[in-house]
């Protein structure tokens, strides 16, 4: 019964946002539905997992630009383009966490903010494949039948339909004895040896599922916009979707979406500050950091507990 | 119980860490459904074998032969899969789940990525029996009722026990305990003991590391005893129990020649008092009700087992911890409020266990370190070089505490890091004399040190009194550390069980068995066979 109430506010909220038809309201929700895809991987990778990747835009940039280029200059469908573009987040983050996750300590954060200066040289420099900082635009629409899901209204469905999915499917995850290994791993790594779980193994997974997401959801982005350049995948992007994941209490859940909607929220605030938005969303990382519980979600438990603890009351007083 | 099967061998395994050789040529056997003990002085190497055996350390040589199967190479999560099993010494609960989910993480084994991801992660194959078998692994070691409470809500004797189940949960065969009585009361110890036999009892053979002789006692049917790195005895409990190498490798058998000279010009002013101290570190309660005082230019030593409580005594003197209860006074000065880095400035040093030392430093630079507080008191700008009088000032504490420790001049340039263990030990108290302390805090002294060079250490240190500081010292090298000191407490369990003259304590034969914590063998002996 409990499990059931997230998932039914939120989809209720969605079908209250799409129904209003604000074209504001629907073009924001999309933005969410993109932050939230690649959310959900770091959710396991940071949330469950206690790896951090600093450079997590990195993999939503290769994702953005393998479909757009799989689909401009091989004329590969646009739909087998967003499945390659999946392919590939997963399987440069499967590299990544291979190499890196033979060393403890935080190699990975230093890794992952490399590799994310690398993809973004890579992406602004090699110009004839990428077309450089002015970007490349994407020839071939993404079609469902005959229906173009280019509208903002139509992507907030396709948007919102995957990224509900996936919330379900980690949530599931969390839940599994997979989800636990991943607990017990981001907890202690030699009480999972001691127990035969081996943790790398545990970790290269998480890293290729969060990479496979953060591609799934570049790809969906270059569609939407029609258009990629190298700009949007900097380090702040890396960072909101840290925070994103710090502020939904590290659960790799519905909870997410507390730190999804303030997130956006709060860019869209933020624009007025122009470059300035990095140091801020530094700051309110740190900020979350210091609520491990996340804000929202640490409240909702407080909430709870509280109230678990007068229905026990109560129950001790029938007794 | 001599014709129990043989299960796991372990032959001639060597271990070395750099240049320091950790075991030298182990070997001991491990028999089907027994309860074996592994004991011996800190440092010998107990932990060592251990990590050997489940694959966290890899040997220099030798083998492990589990049913004549070699389990050397094998990665950890392999050998548990084997049945081999180990806890650790701090217990390492993982706080963030709750009880249940401790035990069912280690019984699950099976973590499907697709299952779990629609739903069906605990619906087959092994995880779909891991709830059951985590609940008949609490009942046994006695957690069934607590298994939906936060693990971080449990006591210190809870979380050994939980440590227990969760390596049981494994499927284990033989279970190896590390330390699983280390900082435990009475009451709990008794909880473990029983637990531990009735874990023998479904089966499962028992091995386990530690220091509390009378807790041994209780369980092992044979013993092993580790010293420097190799075997010294090992056999039934009974005679390894009464065989004097292994008194002597607990009580120190290392001689100290120069007794206390004659203190008749000693004065008798309080330097440190400690009244009615207790302290706690979370659950685990590691002193209680201690009182001690050390007068001016007095030698103390105060002597008890592993996890007795005698490094959170020195940690409340040196401000690294907090008393719950109690006052310290030292040089009639309250220490209550005093932070830690103010402390070396008031005359109390510390030269900590295991040395401390930078390694990348050299040895004078390492001394250097010592004068820190001395000159931040001078001014900032003198940390960035020092200069002037108070230059002048270090290099002459410098070149006292040389003429102290000779064999630092010669280091002088040498990086820390590649001295040998004696001459890190003589850095590490030439570093704690370099604030020019009124009391000089050494914490085991003699760990890790060969005999020869733990005497040339202890042996110099009542000259040092002569200059007018006290000394505070902790060792397990129980008998040297009386031979060398004036007076001594014992501190056992976190309480003081016996203190008084040093030459008073040495000859009472019941301190060795306070100390040892034999004495209570004979009657659980009985309690062993009867239940």
């Amino acid at each position: 019964m409990n499990r059931a109430i997230a998932p039914v506010a939120v989809v209720l909220g969605l079908v209250g946002i799409y129904l209003s038809g604000n074209d504001y309201l629907i073009n924001l929700g999309v933005v969410c539905a993109i932050y939230t895809i690649p959310a959900i991987g770091l959710g396991l990778l940071f949330g469950r997992c206690r790896q951090i990747s600093l450079g997590h835009a990195a993999f939503v940039a290769i994702g953005a630009y393998v479909a757009a280029i799989t689909s401009n200059e091989y004329g590969i469908d646009p739909w087998f383009s967003v499945l390659l573009a999946t392919l590939t987040g997963g399987l440069c983050a499967w590299a990544v966490g291979k190499l890196m996750f033979r060393l403890s300590g935080h190699h990975l954060a230093m890794a992952t903010l490399a590799l994310g200066m690398i993809v973004h040289t890579v992406l602004v420099e090699w110009r004839s494949v990428t077309g450089g900082p002015d970007g490349t635009a994407l020839i071939n629409p993404l079609v469902l039948g005959s229906v173009d899901l280019m509208s903002d209204r139509a992507f907030f469905l396709l948007g919102w339909g995957v990224a509900c999915l996936l919330l379900l499917a980690s949530d599931n995850l969390i839940r599994s004895p997979f989800g636990l290994g991943l607990r017990v791993v981001g907890e202690s790594e030699s009480v999972a040896s001691s127990i035969g779980i081996k943790p790398n193994a545990l970790k290269v997974a998480a890293m290729t599922i969060s990479g496979g997401l953060a591609g799934l959801s570049g790809a969906l982005y270059a569609y939407w916009l029609g258009y990629i350049s190298p700009d949007p995948f900097n380090v702040a992007f890396s960072l909101k979707l840290l925070l994103i994941v710090a502020l939904g209490g590290y659960s790799g859940s519905w909870r997410l979406l507390v730190g999804v909607f303030f997130v956006v929220v709060i860019s869209e605030v933020l624009k007025a500050f122009g470059r300035w938005d990095t140091i801020i969303f530094g700051l309110l990382l740190i900020a979350a950091m210091l609520y491990p519980q996340g804000w929202l979600g640490g409240m909702f438990d407080q909430f709870r507990q509280s109230r678990q603890a007068t229905a026990g009351d109560k129950r001790g007083e029938l007794n | 119980m001599n014709n129990k099967k043989v299960l796991l061998e372990v032959k001639d395994v060597d271990l070395s860490f750099g240049g320091l050789s950790v075991l030298n040529k182990v070997s001991f056997d491990v028999r089907g459904g027994e309860i074996l003990a592994l004991i011996g002085p800190n440092g010998a190497g107990k932990s060592s074998i251990l990590n050997v055996i489940t694959g966290f350390y890899t040997p220099n040589a030798g083998q492990v032969l589990l049913e004549g199967k070699n389990l050397v190479g094998m990665s950890a999560d392999k050998i548990v899969d084997k049945g081999v099993v180990r806890t650790f010494q701090a217990a390492e609960i993982l706080f963030e789940l709750n009880v249940r989910e401790n035990v069912v993480a280690a019984s699950m084994k099976e973590m499907k990525l697709f299952a779990g991801a629609i739903g069906m992660g605990w619906k087959y194959g092994r995880p779909s029996r891991s709830g059951e078998l985590a609940d008949q692994c609490l009942e046994l070691v006695g957690l069934g009722d607590v298994a939906e409470r936060s693990a971080a809500q449990l006591t210190a004797g809870q979380q050994r026990l939980l440590a227990a189940a969760r390596a049981l949960a494994t499927g284990a065969e033989i279970l190896f305990l590390d330390e699983p009585g280390a900082g435990l009361n009475h009451i709990e110890k008794e909880l473990l003991v029983n637990a531990i036999l009735r874990i023998r009892k479904s089966g499962v053979t028992v091995v386990f590391v530690e220091h509390d002789l009378t807790f041994v006692s209780k369980l092992a049917e044979r013993i092993v005893v580790l010293n420097y790195g190799q075997v010294l005895a090992k056999g039934e409990a009974e005679a390894v129990r009464t065989d004097p190498k292994v008194i002597d490798a607990y009580l120190g058998n290392t001689e100290i020649n120069r007794r206390r000279d004659n203190r008749s010009e000693r004065s008798n002013r309080r330097l440190l008092t400690a009244a009615n101290l207790s302290a706690s570190h979370g659950a685990v309660q590691a002193l209680e009700d201690v009182s001690l005082h050390v007068d001016e230019g007095e030698i103390v030593s105060l002597i008890g087992a592993n996890g007795a409580g005698k490094s959170t005594l020195l940690g409340c003197i040196s401000g690294r911890y907090r008393p719950s209860q109690g006052t310290l006074e030292f040089a009639g000065r309250s220490l209550r409020g005093i932070a830690a880095d103010k402390r070396p400035g008031l005359g109390i040093a510390l030269a900590p266990e295991g040395r401390s030392l930078f390694g990348s430093l050299t040895v004078e630079e390492n001394l250097m370190m010592g004068y820190f507080s001395q000159l931040r008191r001078s001014g900032l700008s003198q940390l960035i070089a020092p200069r002037g009088e108070h230059h002048r000032a270090m290099l002459e504490v410098m070149e006292e505490v040389m003429t102290f420790f000779p064999k630092l001049r010669q280091r002088r340039h040498q990086q820390a890091g590649t001295l040998s263990g004696g001459e890190g030990q003589m850095v590490n108290i030439a570093r704690a004399l370099m604030s020019r302390p009124q009391l000089l805090m050494l914490d085991e002294p003699s760990f890790g040190l060969a005999p020869q060079v733990t005497r040339e250490i202890l042996e110099s240190l009542p000259d040092l009194t002569r200059k007018g500081v006290s000394i505070l010292i902790i060792e397990q090298n129980a008998k040297a550390a009386l031979q060398m000191s004036d007076r001594g407490y014992v501190l056992v369990n976190g309480s003081i069980v016996a203190e008084g003259q040093s030459n008073a304590l040495l000859e009472r034969a019941d301190i060795n068995e306070a100390f040892l914590g034999w004495q209570e063998s004979t009657e659980s002996e009985h309690e062993r066979v009867s239940a």
